[in-house]
């Protein structure tokens, strides 16, 4: 996939709020342009991760579901 | 876009499934960086007292009082419905984290600065 990422949090099956929730915190700790690697199972995760992204500022640098790699926004 | 976001909730042990759902869709808009309301009010506002969530789980869903503990702790905000929470002569001196006993004109005030609302 050739990108690092920073952080790697398996999410398993948990999806929606639960999960948006918890990768707010978790990308949170991220600094400025480090790469978040996410897994999730979630069926409705190919459709909401890149929305969240759209939403928060986030860049999503790949989809292959279940992983998803986020890079942290600048600010 | 809004950066504010409110979800309405009418329902509690009546409708667990509802109340379930509100919570976990307030916790979506919280961690998508909205400035997220849950708005208790009829049978919503029982959801405002210590203890009262504990035995709602829902199946395929975390339980509701992890929802709610998770919504307050990432700066969710409840209001409950004054008029309503008289009517149940609920405990004033005794509510969850986050939440706020207000009148009408505060959930107006919210909305009225062109905050989304979805009501369950």
């Amino acid at each position: 996939m050739g990108i690092e990422a920073e952080a790697v949090w398996d999410a398993g099956d948990m999806g929606c709020g639960e999960l948006l929730l918890e990768l707010r915190a978790r990308v949170a700790g991220l600094r400025p342009g480090q790469v978040f690697e996410l897994i999730a199972h979630d069926l409705g995760a190919p459709a909401d991760i890149p929305a969240w992204c759209r939403l928060t500022g986030h860049t999503l640098v790949s989809q292959e579901h279940p992983v998803y790699r986020i890079r942290r926004k600048e600010s | 876009m809004a950066n504010r976001f409110c979800v309405s909730l009418t329902h509690a042990k009546d409708n667990s499934d509802k109340a379930t759902v509100a919570f976990v869709v307030a916790n979506a808009a919280l961690g998508s960086g909205k400035e997220t309301l849950v708005f208790l009010s009829v049978e919503g506002v029982r959801l405002s007292q210590p203890g009262y969530a504990d035995d709602i789980r829902e199946e395929g869903f975390a339980p509701l009082r992890e929802l709610m503990e998770n919504f307050a702790k990432g700066g969710g905000t409840m209001y409950v419905c004054s008029p309503c929470f008289k009517k149940r002569k609920l405990d004033e001196n005794r509510l969850v984290p986050g939440a706020a006993i207000v009148g009408g004109a505060k959930l107006v005030e919210f909305l009225s600065d062109g905050s989304p609302c979805v009501s369950y």
